[in-house]
């Protein structure tokens, strides 16, 4: 009991402790502002893959550690797309995972944000061509906001949340 | 020498007339007959002691019209392996499976099929396994006559579970979409209760066709690709990748970019180490141990970021050698970081260990027995957590390995404890290696030195252990310097079969804890 306290008192607090992301390339546009309305006090993100190679996902769950720890920002993760607010898919569409993505689209309550995260959501990345690939992400469904990179810095994606969040033409 | 003729010989007086085809240091290759191959294969397998490291064909046209499959075995650190090739010439499309006297044979014979369109006769199970069924009749896609960029139709099928049948018997289904955030995959359990009856594995959901891909690259692009076979483990697959093609393109790696090719994939194997003790021990529910380990993968992976520009080191590897030096002042600060990490990781060692209800979850839970580990050609720490000795950085050292040696993490057990342990005592090694890396590492170059255009039809193979254990590349030359076919294998090929028989007695919810101690890779084995 004691050696867990004095490990916890001896660590500190460590959030926020990570170099910080330069604004994202282009602002996200009034309509999707204005679709994450509801969302602003809290987001509930479901995380899909669709065939990406697992960097995005580390990335993702690297949110949640103590450094970054999202849920200040009232961001959580779900279980399932039923309780989701956003989804949030990583990867090309594979040829086998196409039909697993429009299902998960169609049972997750309107109104829905869609983040494409990483190079390869937006536009396959490497994987671009392939036979077992469909294409992007937006080929099957709508997509509101992109987060490039590969992968995309966990304080990247912050910055991109926040900025879909608390757009500047608000403050 | 002495072990490698003595090998040599039991082969050539167990089969007189069979004469090597090619013998290097390190590689025994027997062109033979495929009639002979079931019995060849099972005297490597049962009276040799071989694993079967590697099964996989290739599509020789249009050099030449026909298929070759190669199997290639592994026997104890000081035996060469051996690669035995059969061809099927013209039309033919059948060969023998080996599956009923070689397990391990088992997916990598479905892979064919699917793959090729070669029957495996004989093979107990002829399901489909990448291709699912909604893949119409006759797609097989590394045939060299099917393009690259062909976009597949659709046909309705559904794939034949095995079903367990009998009173109060429930299947579950999991998967492809998981409750985490992890990579997708589904699973199907039978249950009575909540002990598991039969676990079913079916994955290759994210299937991208890496290997297709590969084949329009050239031996010198294709490095991108590699890094992103699986994300988690890039410079794994990168170096696998770079020593097959410094092979076939005759480069010699200088001897400073060999000591820092040792240090990025130790770098790779602590963070990844230190993220899966703290998701085990998140498994059972001890939120706290997650917390810190996972604020200490981190830390490392801000390192990394700091190093190459990459938190996850893409970029870092090149042929020949490394893409940037790392400078003396760089290699204080990272020991500095690790010294720091390890104070801090020895600390959350002993305040894990103290909790016996964590103890408890851990002990017995998930057993994979040696002998099932051996059927299934398990490796890396799956296998060290069984009492499979087997480590690439030793039975073949590649990198810096030869002048760091590295020891080993050997468990018996085969529990969920065990795996924790051997991934535990592998990062104060990897920390222990570093040190030794800074302390003799040369000075000198990091840059490759003038290449050499191969001729077609050359190939090469290449080892390396990651952080989940072997990963194989098989490298074949086409013309113009570009890539005839790269055969891609991840440990967790072999290693997700295994799982299977890791849980059945086991409740159901602890499954999660169970896959989570293997930690395999969906991407890896989907390629």
């Amino acid at each position: 009991m004691f050696r867990i306290l004095k490990k916890s008192l001896k660590t500190g607090i460590v959030t926020g402790q990570h170099p910080h992301a330069d604004q994202p390339a282009e602002s996200p546009s009034q309509a999707v502002c204005e679709k994450a309305m509801p969302f602003r006090q809290s987001l509930t993100i479901r995380e899909v893959d669709t065939g990406s190679c697992n960097a995005c996902e580390m990335e993702m769950n690297a949110l949640a550690n103590p450094i970054y720890d999202i849920e200040r920002f009232g961001v959580h993760i779900a279980a399932s797309p039923r309780h989701a607010d956003a989804l949030v898919v990583t990867g090309p569409v594979t040829v086998n995972m196409e039909g697993a993505l429009k299902d998960v689209h169609k049972q997750t309550p309107d109104p829905k944000l869609v983040i494409a995260l990483g190079d390869c959501a937006i536009n396959c990345g490497v994987f671009k061509g392939s036979y077992a690939v469909t294409g992007p992400v937006d080929r099957h469904i709508p997509v509101d906001v992109r987060i490039p990179g590969c992968p995309p810095r966990p304080a990247e994606i912050l910055k991109a949340l926040e900025g879909i969040r608390r757009p500047a033409s608000w403050k | 020498m002495t072990n490698q003729l003595s090998l040599q010989q039991r082969i050539h007086m167990a089969f007189p007339g069979l004469a090597a085809a090619y013998s290097v240091d390190g590689l025994l290759h027997y062109r033979v007959e495929k009639s002979r191959i079931p019995e060849l294969t099972q005297f490597l397998h049962e009276k040799a002691r071989g694993r079967l490291a590697l099964l996989f064909a290739v599509d020789c046209r249009p050099l030449a019209e026909k298929y070759e499959i190669q199997y290639l075995f592994a026997f104890a650190s000081d035996h060469p392996w051996v690669l035995l090739t059969i061809e099927l010439a013209g039309h033919d499309r059948l060969f023998t499976s080996i599956t009923p006297s070689v397990h391990a044979a088992q997916w990598y014979e479905r892979e064919i099929r699917d793959l090729y369109g070669l029957i495996p006769q004989g093979h107990p199970d002829l399901r489909r396994l990448v291709r699912h069924e909604h893949w119409p009749k006759g797609t097989h896609p590394l045939q060299k006559a099917f393009p690259w960029n062909k976009t597949i139709g659709r046909q309705q099928a559904d794939y034949r579970f095995r079903h367990i049948e009998g009173e109060g018997v429930f299947e579950v289904p999991v998967g492809p979409i998981h409750a985490g955030i992890i990579e997708p995959g589904h699973f199907r359990f039978s249950v009575a209760g909540e002990p598991i009856m039969q676990l079913e594995v079916r994955h290759f959901w994210k299937h991208r066709g890496i290997e297709k891909l590969f084949e329009q690259q050239t031996l010198s692009t294709a490095i991108a690709l590699a890094e992103r076979v699986s994300g988690d483990t890039t410079i794994g697959h990168s170096l696998a990748y770079c020593q097959a093609a410094e092979t076939l393109l005759h480069i010699d790696v200088p001897r400073r970019a060999r000591y820092l090719r040792s240090l990025l994939l130790e770098l790779e194997r602590l963070h990844n180490h230190l993220g899966d003790v703290g998701a085990i021990c998140n498994d059972t529910a001890y939120a706290l141990a997650h917390a810190h380990c996972s604020r200490m993968k981190e830390l490392l992976l801000q390192l990394n970021d700091r190093l190459t520009g990459s938190r996850f080191l893409r970029g870092a590897m090149a042929i020949g050698g490394v893409t940037k030096d790392v400078s003396a002042i760089e290699l204080s600060e990272i020991v500095a970081v690790l010294d720091g990490i390890e104070k801090d990781f020895a600390e959350l060692e002993s305040i894990i260990f103290a909790n016996a209800s964590l103890t408890d979850r851990l002990e017995t839970t998930g057993v994979l027995t040696e002998r099932t580990g051996w059927d299934h050609g398990v490796v890396g720490v799956v296998g060290r957590a069984s009492g499979i000795d087997q480590d690439v950085r030793r039975d073949r050292p590649f990198a810096a390995y030869d002048e760091v040696p590295v020891n080993i993490a050997l468990y018996r057990y085969g529990d969920v404890r065990a795996r924790l342990r051997v991934r535990m005592d592998e990062i104060h090694e990897s920390i222990r290696l570093i040190r030794e890396i800074r302390a003799n590492i040369p000075q000198g170059p990091v840059a490759p030195a003038a290449a050499h255009r191969p001729q077609p039809g050359q190939w090469a193979l290449s080892a390396v252990e990651g952080w989940r254990g072997e990963i194989l590349y098989f490298v074949m030359t086409g013309e113009q310097g570009s890539i005839h076919r790269c055969k891609v294998r991840d440990p967790s090929f072999v290693n997700w079969p295994a799982i299977q028989w890791a849980v059945v007695g086991n409740i159901l919810p602890d499954f999660p804890l169970i896959n989570k101690s293997f930690n395999l890779s969906y991407a890896g084995n989907d390629l």
